[in-house]
């Protein structure tokens, strides 16, 4: 069994990279479940999708009990610590979406050193990606979702090869493809220890 | 790998479409195209599509709602191909009817909505369910335990239960696919509606579907007149009330003897006893199984009318039972009122005993917390919370880059100094609601801001001001409007006409001049409507022209009878997808004049301009160049980009 949390804000393709994790299983011939906000969330609002891979019932994820936490946003990763525990991993995007509220409101965006601090407190291990750069070099820079894919496949947390991935990307993504394997593949040469 | 040279076979259909979903060649291929057999992974909303189309329906309807839009949508995308009649109808109302006259003719029909849908089709429901139907009619309600996106968290099932209708409760996307296909079996069996009920949790999970056969069901036939069945005259509804009970009678022994309603084992199983349906059902196998509790499962997936025999049956071979159930206590009651009437003493626990919340969604430790309090493990239940910020810059869902909405706004906000009472509706303009705009004060339900602005007038010196989608417009506000008109009231509407159902994905309305794949369609004048309500003053105005928009409102304010000014401008995202943004200008803020006044942050709102270390930039990949800060900057410090 495999719980990942996946978090980051409205229109970044978490939907989609959640959609790639469970073709991927699916294909692995294994059993998945995924979970997804919808509606308000939409409209430029936190996004968080589940995705747990064993013989499950239930497609949410209670507090602390996260294996996987996969951010998409440096703010929306502190705020998923909730789901963390000694034995999670995460893996978080350096992008940041500035919120409303940071110029209305006075709050204050927190800085990387923050975020690192505060998951080294609570987690297992932490892998910071520049998932924007790396999509923007393969050529695709749309595609930071895709290189978020890539870093968690390289984990190999997820128990599912490469090529199962390779081939849900190709279910899920039609316009270019051969780019956004490229953006996979330098998400996944990041955490994967034998490339 | 020449990836973008793979030929899409259904890429020319897109054009034809209302839709823009960055996925929905491949959604389309899945829930139309995926062969017998074939194991495929499906959002609940689709399962409960390719269900429909394999029990061969001849008709779909909806109105759209979140967390139910993806019925319909499915749907739309494939009807031409897949031979169906499909409509994204006026209300839930109108779509219920529409459905229950094609059934009444023998086709099969499905119409799907969200839980609040619901009340506005239920005055139809309740009394077809004395008519019954001829064709299979399956009504598909999606509740919103926690209100994701909803007004309330409404328990539907009592819908089934005030109507006498039989109930089915899938728990995952693969019972989502089977019990759609089943419930339109017992709806021909029994010939009477049913409903089927899912929940956030379950509309929105995606998860394996081995699926099965699409068939071409039967799409015309010729009405059999009966009016003693179908025309609900008193001396008719009496007689039809007695069908319904005896039907219901008949409804029950199948849901005796359903292998939806079936027994599971848990570590073996044991002398506890858990009842259970829906989404608590996945939370409760869960629990048990991480707690290494023993216990047998009852999961009852045809949960109304209760298997009364199979209830007192499981109640007698356990020691306790723990109902687990999202929401209201309904099967909780249900099975103290069969111990009561057997006689069985077996130990209850539910609700009732403070083991279970009656609010928001559950999660399995919410659900392990009530079996521990159950087993005697542990004195407290755990309560559910709602969606919770934390001392973190909270992100709200907000107007996106360049919605006429926020310009709306604005220039209401300019127009009326704040001294108005807005009366608000469903759609993303209630996102008013937050600073720097505050442009809701009252909102109950689809259509509420029309009918409650006269009462808010008739009482209040100050101005009122309703705002009033144009998809909500047609759902729900056109007869507030003619009450308005004909009693007198004195109110501003304003129609923020962005010509689409933006909130739930685009849908289209009937002021819309695209729709579903089947279908020819017409686009109502929303001009038209408002003055054959009988409304005198009317005005037309693009939001994007702020002081036009401004001065056009202080106008009708002026107006001692009822006002109305429609807002149009198309949303911002559609016009993004289709490049034709009006003015579509990138702007960036001029450092030397800008004079830090904050005018731009503090009274306008959008994602693209942000203020960090009190300076206000625009970002340039999210600005979606409507130039409306341009005009909003007192300083003109906001320019176009070169």
């Amino acid at each position: 069994m495999v719980d990942m949390y996946l978090v980051g804000v409205g229109g970044q393709g978490i939907i989609t990279a959640s959609k790639i994790i469970g073709d991927a299983a699916v294909l692995a011939g294994k059993n998945v479940l995924l979970s997804e906000t919808h509606g308000m969330a939409q409209r430029g609002g936190s996004v968080i999708c589940t995705a747990r891979i064993g013989e499950v019932h239930s497609p949410l994820i209670p507090d602390g009990s996260a294996d996987v936490i996969l951010s998409f946003e440096l703010l929306e990763t502190l705020r998923a610590l909730c789901k963390a525990s000694r034995s999670t991993t995460v893996i978080s995007s350096t992008e940041r979406i500035v919120p409303l509220s940071v110029s209305t409101q006075k709050f204050k965006y927190p800085e990387k050193e923050d975020v690192a601090r505060e998951v080294g407190r609570t987690s297992k291990s932490f892998t910071l990606v520049d998932a924007a750069n790396i999509a923007a070099e393969a050529g695709v820079p749309m595609s930071s979702n895709i290189v978020m894919v890539g870093a968690l496949a390289g984990t190999g947390i997820t128990g599912l090869e490469r090529s199962h991935f390779e081939r849900a990307i190709a279910m899920n993504i039609q316009r270019k493809l051969a780019e956004n394997l490229l953006a996979f593949s330098g998400g996944f040469g990041l955490t994967n220890r034998r490339s | 790998m020449v990836a973008e040279e793979r030929a899409c076979p259904l890429a020319d259909r897109s054009k034809r479409y209302f839709l823009y979903g960055p996925n929905h060649f491949e959604d389309m291929e899945r829930i139309l195209e995926a062969p017998p057999g074939s194991k495929v992974l499906l959002l609940g909303n689709e399962a409960i599509a390719r269900g429909a189309l394999e029990a061969g329906i001849a008709i779909g309807t909806t109105y759209p709602g979140t967390p139910a839009s993806e019925i319909g949508d499915a749907l739309a995308r494939v009807a031409k191909d897949a031979g169906i009649y499909f409509e994204y109808s006026t209300n839930e109302m109108v779509a219920a009817e529409f459905a229950m006259g094609a059934a009444a003719s023998s086709v099969r029909a499905m119409v799907s909505m969200k839980h609040v849908g619901l009340n506005v089709a239920a005055d139809a429901l309740m009394t077809f369910a004395y008519t019954g139907t001829r064709g299979g009619f399956v009504l598909v309600t999606a509740d919103d335990p926690s209100c994701h996106s909803s007004q309330n968290e409404q328990d539907n099932r009592y819908y089934a239960l005030l109507g006498g209708i039989p109930l089915l409760e899938p728990s995952s996307p693969q019972e989502c696919y089977d019990m759609t296909k089943q419930a339109f079996e017992i709806s021909e069996k029994l010939e009477l509606p049913v409903i089927v009920r899912t929940t956030t949790r379950i509309s929105h999970v995606r998860g394996p579907v081995t699926v099965g056969k699409i068939i071409e069901g039967l799409k015309k036939k010729e009405f059999i007149k009966d009016p003693t069945r179908f025309v609900t005259v008193p001396a008719v509804a009496r007689v039809r009330h007695k069908v319904l009970l005896q039907r219901l009678k008949e409804a029950e022994v199948l849901a005796e003897d359903s292998p939806l309603n079936r027994t599971e084992k848990v570590n073996g199983g044991g002398t506890l006893g858990i009842i259970t349906s829906s989404a608590a059902y996945n939370y409760a196998m869960d629990a048990a199984e991480e707690l290494k509790i023993p216990a047998d499962v009852l999961k009852l997936g045809f949960s109304h009318p209760v298997p009364t025999e199979k209830v007192s049956r499981f109640l007698r071979d356990h020691r306790t039972v723990v109902v687990v159930e999202e929401l209201e206590p309904i099967l909780e009651r249900a099975v103290r009122a069969i111990a009561q009437h057997r006689s069985i003493q077996t130990k209850i626990v539910g609700k009732d005993d403070g083991a279970f919340p009656r609010l928001y969604e559950f999660d399995q430790a919410i659900v392990a917390a009530g079996l521990n309090m159950a087993m005697g493990a542990s004195p407290g239940s755990q309560e559910a919370q709602p969606v919770q910020a934390e001392n973190l810059p909270v992100r709200p869902p907000v107007l996106c880059a360049g919605c006429p909405h926020s310009a709306t706004y604005f220039a209401v906000n300019k127009a009326t100094n704040k001294k108005a009472i807005f009366a608000s509706d469903i759609g993303c303009y209630t996102l008013g609601i937050a600073p720097p705009y505050n442009a809701a004060d009252f909102l109950v339900c689809m259509g509420s801001s029309v009918g409650s602005a006269g009462g808010l007038a008739k009482v209040n010196d100050q101005p009122v001001i309703a705002f009033i989608g144009d998809s909500t417009f047609f759902h729900a506000g056109i007869p507030g409007l003619i009450n308005a008109v004909h009693n007198g009231h004195r109110f501003l509407l304003m129609i923020l006409d962005n010509r689409t159902t933006a909130m739930t994905g685009h849908q289209p309305h009937p002021g819309s001049d695209r729709g579903p794949s089947c279908c020819d369609i017409t686009a109502v004048s929303i001009e038209e409507v408002v003055k054959g309500c009988g409304v005198k003053w009317l005005k037309v105005v693009d939001p994007y022209e702020i002081k036009t928009t401004t001065e056009t409102v202080k106008e009708a304010l002026q107006e001692p009878g009822v006002s109305v000014i429609i807002a149009r401008r198309e949303c911002a995202l559609i016009a993004k997808r289709d490049e034709k943004g009006a003015i579509s200008k990138k702007h960036y803020i001029d450092q030397e004049v800008c004079k830090k006044c904050r005018t731009c942050v503090d009274r306008f709102q959008c994602p693209a301009i942000s203020s960090v270390d009190k300076v206000q930039t625009i970002d340039d990949d999210l600005c979606a160049g409507c130039g409306v800060c341009a005009q909003v900057c007192p300083y003109k410090a906001i320019k176009e980009a070169k």
